[in-house]
């Protein structure tokens, strides 16, 4: 994973592109000039990310069905010239602009979104985000803590509703009903058991001492040539987005 | 450290509940097709549960904010949302709006009807930023979306957190939190039953 340029990057600064990059798309309204945008960020990706072709289009699938989404609503539900008048609904050239443009936005953001997850292991964002973004080391240890519990929650999830199976009403077929008022009661014991893990974890992190206080970084994350590239590369290809649009 | 882990703990348990309701919905939402988009609107009360539930628990002033920045980082880093970044502005919007009605009462009432303005003004301040952000300005349906949102804000992100916490405290996880505490206080006042604890039925439906 950190083989490749993207997961080599410093992973605050590769954040902060992040952001820079969904702020910035907001101000392109092209649609060409964003789907050459999303095409380019495609490319980058499976180049400097080293993101399997297949991983990245099965994480594309819910961008597309909501870009999709997006556009049928904006083509039907916008005032304007009508482009087909023998249709009995409404299509209008500026609702089909408009919708393509926020599709197109979704994807790029969407894009982003992906590969910054691919390339990045919390711990090491973490572990930036304290050194080179002054986060409190409380905050970040308290996410850690959280997204150790996140890991183990599907298999809790499993078990709670394994044993809620053996007392539900069974379907024509055999099998447990398992409808909203079932997944409302796995809910609220998931909640339960996880607020009481919580306090354990919390007075575990506070009796080893990482609450508060100065302290050293364990494997700290470096700055480099590499960054600075990778804000160039981004702030070239905005701006030139930027100004075509 | 115990209150952040907390927050986190809510953040962390409401987005997978979140995501395995997701995982169920959008076949549905893609089988819609454009009223995929409208239905976003109904379960959207949902995404603004943590901020209530957290300052009703803590007590203290910026407790729902952080939260929802929280939740948002989760989503974000952990589960990596289709949103990005822009997301923490979002959750900051919804955890202003869901905070607000809480600080007016100086977090020492929380009845129904806070609770419900509090789900209220979450859903309402964010949608001008979500309209703006996809662009819901100019389309016929603007009122529409902003009418489903509002009242699943209500419904969703207002009563069902009323309903959860009133739930927690009987159960006795929140024995060592401010919310257990002031219902200790509230029962004490009331001079009967010393020492029943934050199990007792009774204290729950006084605490309202």
């Amino acid at each position: 994973m950190s083989a490749s340029f993207l997961g080599a990057c410093n992973p605050a600064v590769k954040l902060a592109v992040l952001t820079l990059c969904s702020a910035g798309v907001l101000f392109l309204t092209d649609p060409a000039v964003l789907a050459a945008l999303c095409a380019a960020l495609l490319l980058a990706v499976v180049l400097a990310g080293r993101v399997p072709p297949r991983d990245l289009a099965r994480a594309m699938v819910p961008f597309l069905a909501f870009g999709v989404g997006t556009l049928l609503v904006n083509a039907l539900a916008r005032p304007g010239t009508l482009l087909w008048p023998d249709l009995p609904v409404r299509v209008t050239a500026e609702g089909v602009r408009i919708g393509a443009m926020l599709a197109l936005r979704t994807l790029v953001i969407g894009t982003t979104a992906v590969v910054f997850a691919a390339t990045t292991p919390p711990q090491r964002l973490l572990t930036s985000l304290v050194e080179h973004a002054r986060v409190p080391p409380r905050v970040a240890f308290a996410l850690l803590a959280g997204h150790r519990m996140l890991q183990t929650l599907p298999e809790q999830w499993t078990t709670i509703r394994r044993a809620h199976a053996v007392r539900a009403p069974l379907r024509r077929d055999g099998r447990a009903r398992f409808g909203p008022r079932e997944y409302a009661r796995c809910a609220f014991a998931l909640l339960v058991t996880s607020i009481r893990a919580g306090e354990r974890v919390a007075f575990a992190l506070e009796s080893r001492g990482l609450a508060d206080g100065p302290r050293t970084i364990w494997r700290p994350t470096s700055l480099g040539v590499r960054d600075v590239a990778l804000v160039g590369v981004v702030l070239g290809a905005l701006g030139v987005a930027i100004g075509l649009s | 450290m115990r209150d952040l882990v907390l927050l986190v703990v809510l953040g962390v348990v409401f987005g997978f509940l979140y995501w395995v309701l997701v995982q169920a919905w959008t076949a549905l939402s893609i089988a819609m097709g454009p009223a995929g988009d409208l239905a976003q609107h109904v379960l959207f009360g949902g995404w603004l549960l943590v901020a209530p539930l957290a300052v009703a628990i803590l007590r203290r002033p910026g407790v729902g904010i952080l939260a929802e920045l929280l939740a948002a980082v989760i989503e974000v880093v952990f589960l990596g949302s289709p949103v990005g970044p822009l997301l923490l502005i979002a959750g900051f919007l919804q955890g202003l709006g869901s905070e607000l009605p809480f600080a007016l009462g100086r977090y020492r009432s929380f009845g129904w009807v806070r609770f419900a303005v509090s789900g209220l003004l979450g859903a309402s301040l964010v949608f001008f930023w979500s309209a703006f952000r996809f662009g819901w300005y100019g389309q016929d349906l603007l009122l529409l979306r902003f009418g489903i949102q509002a009242l699943s804000g209500v419904l969703l992100g207002g009563l069902v957190a009323k309903v959860i916490v009133d739930a927690l405290l009987r159960t006795g996880v929140l024995a060592s939190f401010p919310i257990a505490a002031a219902s200790r206080s509230a029962a004490s006042a009331g001079s009967t039953a010393p020492g029943g604890g934050a199990g007792d039925p009774d204290l729950v439906r006084r605490e309202r």
